[in-house]
């Protein structure tokens, strides 16, 4: 089985986000970025893939952020190789931009399995995965914890509901698979590994085709969160506070 | 007259003796071939440098037994044994340079006050000895001896051993009366058993003095052959794990075993070295490494012991082909146990033969990590840290967020010359429990005219924890970008706060080109608060206790500096029992940490350690001198409920509280 993993690099929210004099874009001078949570586990469910039943895992990232280290750290945990689609502004594309990108750079490359996030801290509702599989008209599930292969041709895919639900869904190769979660975390990969595949691996560059969407919609204004009202403060004795209180909760007809 | 006695009295058929030793001889020589095959298995390391310091070391510790004897009764009782069989065994080789060389041995004063009088009294001493080792094993059966499980070994040999003695006081004590000898008192211990004898017909003497003679040789053969298949193997491979020992820093940890076909670290006893393999073969068993662990007593499923045995039964199985496929790693030594050591360094302190520890659980440590193996908790600290160049997983940016608000400016060394460079480290910095001492020493320092400046955002962890975790390419990352920003920064000396970063900056860093002096920030404020140094405004007339950090105290001998601030602030220093090379480890070391707890934890050992100074009187606080203490004390003296017995303070607080005439809230 070919498998293909689409890795994406988010804010860092370990630094605090600046905005840009423009107060509509998140400042690039002051980000740092980090692969995308559900990213690294889609990473991790092909490599168990790949563990369990053999499967060749290439995995390919837009280069913008820390895409290098992060190619290179998916190398070093195990996947076969790496590609970097080069051309990508520096704060990279719209959602919808970044999977007609990947669907252009798929075209080429046979993959009987696409897998990526399902979601991202600045994709929270989910567009990448399912919109790849709508560009290119092949079946989608998404919010999946777990992927087995089943039969020729074949996955089983545990998709989650909301509520503790949880369906198995047998899907079609090739298909797109937006991944919530491995069924195990992301492994360790040590430093020392890494440091080696960066010497002795390179990266697979090639160009992006620019792909051709309709205008994403566009942010007139970014803000960080504004408090709307302040607490009240009570003052006084045990007495007093307790009198208060009780009036606050009588003004509120919480109490009778 | 002159003293004397007949060589080979009554036993005309001596030189039989050597037909009878040699199956005895052939079955001993056997055995030291066996075990010292087994050692050649590890891989080379090379031992054989400082010979002298080296022969000193096992004329000190194997001759005269100083660690041995650091306990009573147990030093007694070996020392007696063994000083005992040492004379006794110089005796009977005295003898043999009469019979072969003609040596007058047997004759004159020599005679009479040393081959008599002397060897008689380590023959009565080394009696006393097996009585009292027999009396331990069966009877007081201290629990180091019987957990985590028992070495009946020693059963067998201790009798062996008394068998031998007596009967050659018995064989003694016939020859005495058999031919009157005259100067039968010198020999007080046969002296003794000949008194037995009186009355008896000569014939009937001479004939249980043959028998008991015989009984004697061939009883002490039986001890040389077993020797090697037996637990008195000590005897033979203890110096040779004393004189092999390590002379490196404790806190330089060995390369390790580079990354072959089978990875890096050790997964397998081919892994360690052969002195690893050597230390296993000199265990004496006498767990006292156990008794000072703080793995062991806090509950944890580690003894040193227990790991060095269960590591030995693993080799001798493996050349016996029997160990059923078992891993080294994952069945002989499980994770739980490898996770559990915090490297404190107290089993190597307490061995009497020197063998060690942390360095064989490291290498286990490093080919864990090496394959991704490693708890969850811990790899969110390792991929922080790698990140972020810090454990705590916090911004880079942050590192020097703890300056703000300070009324001080702290030089940038990255732009600016001073004197010390000093090395914040990772606690110091982002730890909230911790930054107040920072302050506290910064302002100390600033206020006595120190000249120093910090990295700001251009220090990383220093990598010691990383290193002992078994990540060594992360530690390398560390001290790579470390030394590309140090090396760009005009200073004379490093300061550090935490003792880890201490230990590798000092220990660990030359080795990557790092030559600069490293110093303690106790060591700096030593300096200050010498007579022509700070004034010291108010006198702290309390009494405290003082913990010494594993990792400053033990690992590098820095033990006065501390001590010697907390006099001339006037404080009254009481001592906890557990102190200087004894100190007990807080449980923070060894990147214990950044894991969760093990299981079955009874006691933490930082609440073994809070009891320990809560429980000397009037002493109100435990002066820390390590930031990681300070939240790991602050923590067990709320789990224990002793908070309002006992506050923890680091020492630059208290010499901030000594040079500060208003003593405001926030002091």
């Amino acid at each position: 089985m070919n498998i293909t993993v689409l890795l994406s690099m988010v804010p860092d929210l370990v630094e605090e986000l600046e905005i840009d004099a423009s107060g509509a874009a998140l400042d690039t001078q002051w980000l740092r970025y980090v692969i995308s949570e559900s990213d690294d586990h889609a990473l991790e469910q092909a490599l168990l893939l790949k563990d369990r039943h053999g499967a060749s895992v290439s995995v390919m990232a837009l280069d913008y952020g820390d895409a290098d280290q992060v190619l290179f750290a998916a190398l070093a945990r195990g996947a076969d190789e790496a590609v970097k689609l080069t051309g990508i502004p520096e704060a990279g594309l719209g959602k919808r931009a970044a999977a007609a990108t990947f669907k252009e750079a798929l075209g080429g490359i046979r993959t009987d399995l696409i897998l990526t996030g399902v979601q991202a801290i600045d994709d929270l509702d989910a567009h990448v995965a399912g919109m790849l599989g709508g560009m290119m008209a092949l079946p989608y599930v998404g919010v999946t914890r777990s992927v087995e292969p089943s039969g020729e041709g074949k996955v089983l895919v545990q998709k989650e509901y909301p509520g503790g639900a949880a369906a198995e869904i047998e899907v079609t190769l090739p298909a797109v698979i937006g991944v919530l979660s491995a069924p195990q975390p992301p492994r360790y990969v040590p430093v020392a590994r890494i440091r080696e595949v960066m010497k002795t691996r390179t990266l697979d560059e090639r160009e992006a085709v620019p792909a051709t969407v309709p205008a994403e919609p566009a942010i007139i204004r970014l803000f960080k969160p504004e408090s709307a009202e302040h607490a009240q403060m009570l003052d006084g004795s045990p007495e007093e506070l307790a009198e208060q209180i009780v009036k606050i909760l009588e003004d509120r007809g919480l109490a009778p | 007259m002159t003293p004397m006695r007949e060589l080979n009295w009554n036993i005309a058929e001596h030189k039989l003796i050597y037909a009878v030793f040699l199956p005895f001889l052939i079955v001993f020589l056997w055995g030291v071939f066996v075990t010292m095959r087994r050692w050649l298995l590890g891989r080379p390391d090379p031992r054989w440098d400082r010979l002298w310091e080296r022969l000193v070391g096992v004329v000190a510790q194997a001759g005269v037994q100083f660690r041995i004897l650091r306990e009573a009764y147990a030093g007694v009782l070996h020392a007696t044994l063994s000083w005992g069989f040492f004379v006794l065994l110089a005796a009977t080789c005295l003898v043999l340079l009469q019979e072969y060389l003609g040596l007058p041995t047997l004759q004159g004063p020599f005679y009479l006050y040393f081959m008599s009088l002397v060897v008689d009294l380590f023959g009565v001493l080394a009696l006393v000895g097996t009585g009292m080792a027999l009396l331990r094993r069966w009877v007081l059966k201290p629990k180091r001896l019987v957990e985590p499980r028992g070495s009946d070994g020693y059963s067998v040999l201790l009798v062996l051993i008394f068998v031998i003695l007596a009967s050659g006081f018995v064989v003694e004590g016939l020859r005495i009366v058999a031919t009157r000898d005259p100067w039968g008192a010198w020999s007080p211990g046969g002296w003794l058993f000949a008194q037995a004898f009186l009355g008896m017909p000569q014939e009937g003497l001479e004939r249980l003095h043959r028998i008991s003679w015989w009984g004697h040789a061939v009883a002490a053969f039986a001890f040389i052959a077993y020797l090697p298949f037996s637990r008195a193997m000590h005897i033979l491979v203890a110096p040779l794990s004393i004189f092999f020992r390590s002379l490196e820093p404790l806190g330089r940890l060995p390369a390790g075993g580079g990354a072959g076909a089978e990875g890096p670290g050790a997964s397998s006893l081919r892994q360690l070295t052969w002195k690893h393999l050597l230390d296993l073969d000199a265990c004496t068993e006498c767990g006292r490494c156990q008794a000072a662990c703080p793995a062991w007593l806090s509950g944890a499923p580690l003894s040193p012991k227990g790991l060095v045995l269960d590591l030995r039964d693993h080799l001798r199985a493996r050349l016996g082909h029997s160990n059923g496929g078992r891993a080294m790693v994952g069945d002989v030594i499980t994770r739980e146990v490898i996770w559990s050591c915090f490297t404190c360094g107290a089993c190597h302190e307490m061995c009497p033969v020197y063998i060690e520890p942390v360095p064989k659980i490291v290498e286990m440590r490093r080919f864990l990590t090496s394959q991704g193996d490693v708890d969850a908790t811990l790899q969110d600290t390792l991929t922080a840290t790698s990140r972020y160049g810090n454990s705590l997983g916090q911004s880079p940016r942050a590192r020097a967020r703890w300056t703000q608000g300070l009324d001080v400016t702290i030089k940038d060394i990255r732009r600016e010359r001073a004197r010390y460079l000093w090395f914040v480290g990772d606690y110091a910095s982002y730890d909230p429990a911790a930054r107040d001492a920072t302050r506290a020493a910064a302002r100390v320092l600033h206020r006595a005219g120190v000249d120093f400046g910090i990295l700001y955002d251009g220090e990383s962890g220093s990598g010691n924890d990383a290193r002992r975790v078994g990540e060594e390419g992360l530690f390398e990352m560390l001290v790579e970008k470390n030394l590309a920003t140090m090396r760009g920064c005009e200073f004379d000396e490093i300061m550090t706060t935490d003792p880890h970063t201490y230990n590798t900056l000092k220990n660990e860093y030359p080795r990557f080109g790092a030559t600069w002096p490293v110093v303690h920030y106790s060591e700096v404020l030593d300096r200050l608060v010498q007579p022509d140094g700070v004034r010291l405004t108010r006198k702290l007339s309390r009494r405290v206790t003082y913990h010494d950090p594993c990792y400053l105290g033990r690992y590098n001998g820095v033990f006065d500096a501390p001590r010697r601030v907390l006099r001339a602030l006037g404080a009254e220093l009481v001592e906890m029992p557990r102190n200087r090379r004894s100190s007990y480890c807080c449980g923070a070391g060894g990147g214990r940490i950044w894991m969760k707890e093990a299981a079955g934890i009874k006691e933490r050992p930082a609440e073994s350690r809070v009891r320990e100074a809560a429980a000397l009187d009037a002493v109100g606080t435990l002066v820390v001198a390590c930031p990681k203490e300070m939240a790991m004390f602050r923590d067990a003296v709320k789990t224990t409920g002793l908070e309002d017995r006992l506050v923890i303070k680091d020492l630059a607080e208290l010499v901030e509280e000594a040079t500060t005439l208003e003593v405001s809230g926030h002091a």
